[in-house]
This record gives structure tokens, C-alpha cells and sequence, in this order.
């Protein structure tokens, strides 16, 4: 073998044994180098072309007519007062609740804190199903929950710089646990093919297409009362338990602005079983 | 031949490196035996000997190590063609250079580890003067088995020889 064949050997045994080495190390969070570092890789271009297409929507809708801005406008005045009306309720609400738990002495959780993050890539159609988040210099803890005014979008699996790696829910590895609102019947939610799907529920249970489904809070990642979806269909199922089919409160192809809930988390040494599959 | 020579060698350095390490700890920072045998071998071999020695002998001391395995791997990979490739081009048979090889290629597969760790682990710099120690203790090691190679094939020449110039009636 001559020398240069031999040379390009030696890089070629190099750079398999740099790959088995980044292959083999993982952060704290569990995830490996090569992992991070093709999120590293892949979230400023995904945030490149997120940031070209939001540009040329910017343009398109400057370049509407005054009356369909004149339309628009009145229609947000609408929504800003209904909403305005709601928090004025919900306000209420809480403040009831407090002094209702205050009286009990009943220490209810904290919800959290809400931050906006920016979407660069989202996948939600292949088997990949895999959204990443610009989070800038924002510490971002894995298991992070991430929500959308709608409803549950997944969870944090993979920090690697500015960027978040998100497992959605409707991967086939995720989970949660779901409670049944109508009914308060608590279940599983699992990611699959044709959506969500609601495991454990009993056959003598009562569940019907329209009823809601909201996280139940019992996993330790996802707070109690976060919708995931609405069940669409039931089916017979096994001896046991029935088949239910939840569609996503969230329009994954919608999604451009995200929320991450920082919350306390239960530790992890009081666990038993983490809902929701690493990927 | 050769490449019974260098699986005895191996062999010889895995039994001494496991045995030293039972009776002094502290021994792999001292000497690096398995580094001295792929240097050995390199300085008179092809730069693909060099590169497969070193691949295997490295990842055979990983094996051994504890940390990330394909650490040493690197290295010695590294320094196995280098060795080999300067090998064929200087003359690196004498004990003093010998000493000098293996002496810069510990420095070389030093200088590797620590890039190395700070790429994929916690950085942990050695401190340079043991690094200082072990190449000088590879190199004399190197030195010695070399002069020592060296003085049985010259007694196994003149034995032959004093075999051939006997006299038989």
C-alpha cells in the first residue's frame, strides 16, 4: 500500500475513533456528544431558514390591502377585550383558590414560569417527529415541559448551547399521564401512528368522542391540567381496557412560538417510573 | 517472525504492566510499556505496521484503563505512523536514538491525550514534570531493550559462527 493510500487510512481510523470516542460520552442530562454536537450542528441552520421564511411572511403581510389590516385589526381589538374578560375571571378564580387553601392550609403547586421560545426546525410528520427551540443563553433543564396556549407540545430531551432538542408527544416514545376530564379518570397517553393514544382506560369506564384529555400531573415531568387533546374515537380494545383514540389539542403543523414551563420539579430519587421513553 | 516478535512483546508488556501495577500503582505514570513496544516496532516498519500497531496496542491499553475506550487508541495510532514514517527516513537503530524517539513519542501521545480530554471529557492536564519522567523512563526502557536485542543477536551470531568454523572430522 503505498504512502498516501496509508495516509488517508490514518484519517479515515481517526476520525472513526473520534466518533466512537464522542459516541461514548454522555453529559449530565444523558445525552452523548455526537449528539450534542449535531444539534449544535443543526439548530443555526434550521434558525437561518426559520429565520428567512418568518422574514418573507413579514413581507407578504405588509404587503396586504389597508381594509384587510383595517379587518384584522377590529378582529384582534375582539379578542384582546374577550380575553382581557377571562384573565379578569381568572384572577378572581385565584384569588379564591388562595384564600380557600390559605384557610384549608393546603400548600396547592406552584404552575411556573412561562418563557417564550422560538421554533427553528420541526419535524412532526416523519418517524423523527422532532421539534428544536432557539433558547438563546437561558439555562434549560431536560424534561423541561414545553406548551403552547392550546396544549401540550412534549418535553425537553436535549440541550446543546442556544439550542433545545423537544420530544413531542406524539412521538412514538412519549408518554404522559392523562386524566379523563369530564369523568376524572386517570390514563396513559401515548405518542402513535394516527395521533395519541389512551392506554388503561377500562372498559366499564365512561369515555366518549369530545371529552378532553389534560395532563394529570401524576408523572413528575408535566404539570396537572395542561390539555393534550380531545378522544375522537373509541373502540372495543382488549378484555381490559379500551381503545381510545386522542387527537393533539395542538396543531403541530401551526407551530411557531412555544413556551417553556420552568417549574420544581419532584427529584429524581423519589421517581419510581418516568413517563415518557428516552428516545 | 516479526509479528510473533511483536505479540511476545505485547504479551511481555501486558504481563509486566499488570504485575508492576499490582506492586506499584503508580507505575503507568512512570513507564508506558505498551508505547514503548509500538515505537519499537515502528522504527523498522511500513507506516501501515506503524498505523495497525498502534491501533491495536492502543486499544488494548484502553481496555485496560478505565476511561473512555479509543483514548489511547488515538494516540498510539498517531504515534505509530509518525514513528514509522520517521523511521524511514532517519536512521533510528542506535540505543541513544531510540531513546530520543520514544522519548518525543510519549511527549506526542501526551500532547494527544490532553487535546483529547478537553474534546470529550473533564480535562484533567497531567503535570508536566511526570510527563517529563515517563519520557525519559519509555525512552531509557526503549534504549535498554533495544542494546539488549541488540547484544543476543550479536551472541547468537558469534555462537553461530563458532558452530560453523568447528572443524568436523
Amino acid at each position: 500500500m503505498n504512502e498516501r493510500r496509508t495516509t488517508w487510512l490514518l484519517v479515515l481510523v481517526l476520525a472513526v475513533q473520534l466518533l466512537l470516542l464522542a459516541a461514548q460520552v454522555r453529559s449530565e442530562g444523558g445525552a452523548t456528544l455526537l449528539e450534542q454536537t449535531a444539534l449544535r450542528l443543526v439548530g443555526p441552520v434550521g434558525r437561518l431558514v426559520a429565520g428567512f421564511f418568518g422574514s418573507a411572511e413579514d413581507v407578504g403581510r405588509s404587503l396586504r390591502s389597508r381594509g384587510e389590516l383595517q379587518a384584522e385589526n377590529r378582529q384582534l381589538q375582539g379578542r384582546i377585550e374577550t380575553l382581557e374578560l377571562e384573565l379578569f375571571r381568572l384572577r378572581n378564580v385565584e384569588e379564591e383558590r388562595e384564600r380557600l387553601a390559605e384557610a384549608l392550609e393546603y400548600t396547592p403547586q406552584v404552575p411556573g414560569r412561562l418563557r417564550p421560545t422560538q421554533v427553528v426546525y420541526l419535524d412532526h410528520s416523519s418517524w423523527l417527529r422532532t421539534l428544536i427551540l432557539y433558547v438563546g443563553r437561558r439555562t434549560v433543564r431536560q424534561d423541561e415541559p414545553v406548551i403552547t396556549p392550546a396544549g401540550l407540545v412534549g418535553r425537553v430531551i436535549l440541550t446543546a448551547g442556544s439550542y433545545a432538542k423537544v420530544q413531542l408527544i406524539t412521538d412514538r416514545a412519549a408518554a404522559a399521564s392523562a386524566v379523563i376530564e369530564r369523568t376524572r379518570r386517570q390514563a396513559l397517553v401515548r405518542g402513535g401512528n394516527d395521533g395519541l393514544e389512551l392506554d388503561f382506560v377500562p372498559l366499564q369506564a365512561s369515555v366518549e368522542p369530545g371529552d378532553r384529555v389534560l395532563t394529570a400531573g401524576t408523572d413528575g415531568i408535566y404539570p396537572r391540567g395542561i390539555p393534550i387533546g380531545t378522544v375522537v374515537k373509541v373502540g372495543q380494545g382488549d378484555e381490559l381496557f379500551r381503545d381510545v383514540l386522542v387527537t393533539p389539542a395542538v396543531d403541530f403543523a401551526m407551530l411557531d412560538r412555544v413556551y417553556l414551563l420552568e417549574r420544581e420539579t419532584v427529584p429524581d430519587e423519589l421517581k419510581e417510573n418516568e413517563a415518557g421513553a428516552r428516545p | 517472525m516479526r509479528a510473533l516478535k511483536l505479540i511476545l512483546g505485547l504479551a511481555a508488556a501486558l504481563g509486566a504492566h499488570l504485575v508492576g501495577t499490582w506492586l506499584v500503582p503508580d507505575l503507568p505514570r512512570v513507564l508506558d510499556l505498551f508505547l514503548v513496544v509500538v515505537v519499537l516496532n515502528a522504527l523498522d516498519a511500513s507506516s501501515l505496521s506503524g498505523l495497525s500497531v498502534g491501533l491495536g496496542v492502543g486499544l488494548l491499553q484502553d481496555g485496560l484503563s478505565g476511561r473512555l475506550y479509543g483514548l489511547h487508541g488515538f494516540a498510539d495510532t498517531i504515534v505509530g505512523y509518525a514513528v514509522a514514517r520517521a523511521g524511514q527516513r532517519l536512521d533510528l537503530t542506535s540505543p541513544a536514538a531510540v531513546l530520543v524517539t520514544v522519548a518525543l513519542a510519549t511527549l506526542l501521545q501526551e500532547a494527544t491525550l490532553v487535546v483529547l480530554a478537553y474534546l470529550f471529557t473533564d480535562p484533567e492536564p497531567p503535570e508536566p514534570l511526570w510527563v517529563l519522567v515517563q519520557a525519559v523512563a519509555n525512552g531509557v526502557a526503549g534504549a535498554l531493550l533495544v542494546s539488549l536485542g541488540g547484544r543476543i543477536r550479536n551472541l547468537r551470531e558469534v555462537s553461530r559462527r563458532h558452530r560453523a568454523s568447528k572443524i568436523r572430522l
